[in-house]
């Protein structure tokens, strides 16, 4: 009996113990928000980006009293963070990036607060090109704060040598171009195109599909890229065969970085790059340090099935997520950041000591302007005209809600059919059932 | 009467952090995984809702998910075979002392002390198809006419590229098990072979691997837990890409590429089962209490 009683009392004991613990785990979890949030008088700024010089930032606090915590995070954990944190209903930052291809997720979850109210779409329309991209049903989920678009780049030195003067503007005289700059300039290989599963592939398989003219899904968010005729079916045809035909190197099968992929370009190992990021030639071709090709480089007109392609546009945004701490602070930021004058210093207007490392290019007309008569600084006129004529947005009706499946089936399956692991039918099977299945599911 | 309830309470208070921690750490976590294995739980796409097996159904539909399963196993028997033959080899030849072997034992340890991001970042390097220390030492040796892209373009190449990563990094700690208790074997025992005339490989056959077996059966388990959670050589070596993919990877891919978290939750709740399971059929097939008689 006093064994019983003893047994019981160790058993109450340690229930009580373990009751104990649960209950302060449970406790330690539900207060999640006493951690890391900002002041009044400060902002997180949360972005894939290098913070502007502290000079510009310091600026900024001087005129608002706001003080900046720049949080730098590599861009796909950037994305998980975001995630994990607005499914969990915890403060993540003030400000954070929209990345264009989330607008869709963000419109339906209602993880990022619309800016309708802090900014005037109609009158920014005009000056932002690519504003629309961020908007969803008339909500403004993000604002743009930069124009990067996918674009052609190539080594002149390298066509020349080769007897190339005026560049092809068509995909067939690409291939029979760049066989002839290969022989030339003893490159095996001699052009880029990412072939990991990463984000990048998607993205060219959207770029490719608009130089073929078309888009790989329809405003209602079908496969546009079942027939054999399709742009979509072309474009993914015509990559794989150039990387298997030997015009693409092996290697990049495994190549999951960018800039590894960019350092072939910049070390002269290939004459051109397809879906390259705007910004390149500046950013990493120009940069004596790292590159063997400084002013060697340019922009040049994506080719397509009979003439000029389209340039898929891939801008980066800002917006606030709906549990920020400062939202009259993050509005003040967002409206200083993508300033006319501050968009063009970040690409270079008052040199390189303001230079935002990696800006591709600014977010406004108006800015490209200062840019271009300061000197056409990083080749603004060049790519103004391309981002005028010839930038489209991959989606004619923004990108699905359901974006994140749908790429990484289109990464996955393009990055088989090029290692041989499945055919283009197949491939193109596979990412059409995932279409519809994510439809189908809502 | 107070100091006796003080003494009973003690063994609970001494306890009681350590269980703090396991609670909180391992039980919580565990219980809701489990329970979140049987719900729809999609941050982009709410409201969670209970599915029942939907998860699992789904993860035997979706085919990179069922080729890391088979790509699992594979990195599984090469790195528990690989890590137990070279770690016996290592143990063999380390067990006895002479000059330099701290140094060599200082040496073997090493990959086992360095994390293993570190250690697949190395070896994408060695492979690296343009710069690669594999490809340039093929080639000076004639083995190999041009420079090979090793990883991504065959799965069974790729599986087994990666592996050896693993099996460098895992094989130190199955050498250090296996040679303590090959030197806790008597040396009167092989003292007694030699004079019944009993050569090197026969006493090595007959008396240490017989007492060695309980260690090596914790060296295969060892292996056989970090080969079936491989990870971080994949995602460094390989990408995310389903050919060479692990469970582990998928697991990944599903709970934060495709933010699919009740696919996740139930994915992870498998590879625990599996890892649990395979310990223990492993254990039962190896492990024999051995005992030295020693008079």
């Amino acid at each position: 009996m006093k064994d019983l009683r003893t047994v019981g009392r160790r058993t109450g004991a340690l229930a009580a113990a373990i009751a104990l613990v649960t209950a302060g785990a449970a406790c330690g979890s539900s207060s999640p928000s006493s951690t890391s949030s900002s002041s009044p008088s400060s902002i997180t700024v949360a972005v894939a980006y290098p913070a502007p010089p502290k000079a510009l930032l310091d600026q900024f606090t001087k005129q608002t009293g706001i003080t900046v915590n720049w949080v730098n995070i590599g861009w796909d954990d950037l994305q998980t963070k975001i995630a994990a944190a607005m499914s969990a209903n915890t403060y993540f930052a003030d400000a954070a990036d929209v990345d264009w291809s989330k607008v869709g997720e963000y419109e339906k979850t209602g993880w990022f607060i619309p800016l309708n109210q802090y900014f005037n779409v109609s009158s920014l329309s005009s000056d932002m090109p690519q504003l629309g991209t961020f908007i969803v049903d008339g909500k403004l989920i993000g604002m743009p704060f930069d124009s990067s678009f996918i674009v052609t780049t190539a080594n002149a030195n390298d066509f020349k040598k080769a007897g190339i003067t005026s560049m092809p503007t068509t995909l067939a005289g690409w291939s029979s171009a760049l066989g002839k700059v290969g022989k030339a300039n003893g490159m095996a290989n001699p052009l880029d195109i990412q072939f990991a599963t990463a984000e990048g592939l998607s993205t060219c398989w959207y770029q490719m599909t608009a130089a073929f003219g078309g888009s790989v899904l329809s405003s209602s968010y079908s496969p546009e890229f079942t027939s054999p005729s399709s742009p979509g079916y072309k474009a993914m045809t015509w990559m794989v065969n150039a990387y298997k035909s030997g015009l693409v190197p092996k290697a990049n099968i495994n190549v999951t970085d960018y800039d590894g992929f960019t350092t072939e370009m910049a070390k002269n190992r290939v004459a051109a790059v397809m879906c390259d990021y705007s910004g390149s030639v500046a950013s990493i071709y120009n940069v004596p340090s790292s590159s063997s090709v400084v002013n060697q480089t340019e922009y040049v007109q994506t080719p397509g099935a009979t003439g000029p392609g389209m340039n898929v546009a891939n801008p980066d945004g800002i917006g606030i997520p709906r549990n920020a701490h400062n939202v009259a602070g993050a509005v003040k930021f967002i409206k200083w950041f993508t300033s006319t004058e501050n968009q063009a210093i970040w690409a270079g207007l008052d040199g390189p000591k303001d230079v935002v490392s990696t800006f591709p290019l600014p977010a406004r007309l108006s800015s490209f302007k200062l840019l271009e008569k300061a000197g056409n600084i990083g080749q603004a006129s060049q790519l103004a005209a391309i981002l005028a004529a010839h930038a489209k947005a991959p989606f004619p009706n923004g990108a699905p809600p359901w974006y994140v499946q749908f790429s990484a089936a289109v990464q996955t399956n393009i990055h088989e059919a090029a290692a041989g692991q499945e055919t283009i039918a197949q491939a193109v099977s596979a990412i059409a059932n995932t279409v519809n299945q994510l439809k189908a599911s809502g | 009467m107070r100091t006796r309830l003080r003494r009973q309470l003690l063994p609970y208070i001494l306890v009681s952090p350590l269980l703090v921690f396991i609670v909180a750490l391992s039980f919580v976590p565990t219980v809701d995984t489990t329970v979140e294995a049987f719900f729809r739980v999609m941050p982009l796409d709410p409201p969670t809702a209970f599915t029942g097996v939907g998860n699992f159904r789904a993860l035997f539909d979706n085919p990179a998910i069922v080729t890391s399963w088979v790509n699992t196993a594979v990195y599984v028997a090469i790195g528990v075979v690989a890590s137990v033959v070279l770690g016996t080899a290592i143990a063999v030849a380390l067990r006895r002392r002479f000059r330099f072997r701290g140094i060599m034992l200082a040496l073997v340890i090493l990959p086992w002390a360095l994390p293993s991001v570190v250690e697949a970042v190395i070896w994408s390097w060695i492979y690296n198809p343009t710069f690669g220390v594999l490809n340039s030492a093929l080639k000076s040796l004639h083995a190999i006419g041009g420079y090979h892209v090793w990883l991504g373009l065959d799965r069974w190449l790729t599986i087994a590229l990666i592996e050896i990563v693993q099996v460098w990094q895992i094989t130190p700690l199955s050498a250090l098990i296996i040679m303590a208790a090959l030197q806790s074997i008597p040396p009167d025992l092989y003292e007694a072979a030699r004079v019944d005339g009993a050569g090197a490989l026969s006493s090595f056959r007959r008396i240490s691997l017989p007492l060695i077996r309980p260690a090596v059966a914790v060296a295969a388990v060892e292996a056989l837990v970090l080969s079936l959670n491989i990870f971080d050589q994949v995602y460094i070596l390989n990408g995310i890409a389903p050919l060479g993919s692990s469970v582990m990877l998928q697991t990944y891919v599903t709970t934060f590429e495709d933010l699919n978290f009740g696919g996740g939750y139930a994915l992870s709740l498998l590879v625990t089962a599996a890892t649990a399971l395979a310990s223990m059929a492993m254990l039962a097939l190896l492990y024999r209490r051995t005992e030295a008689a020693v008079t």
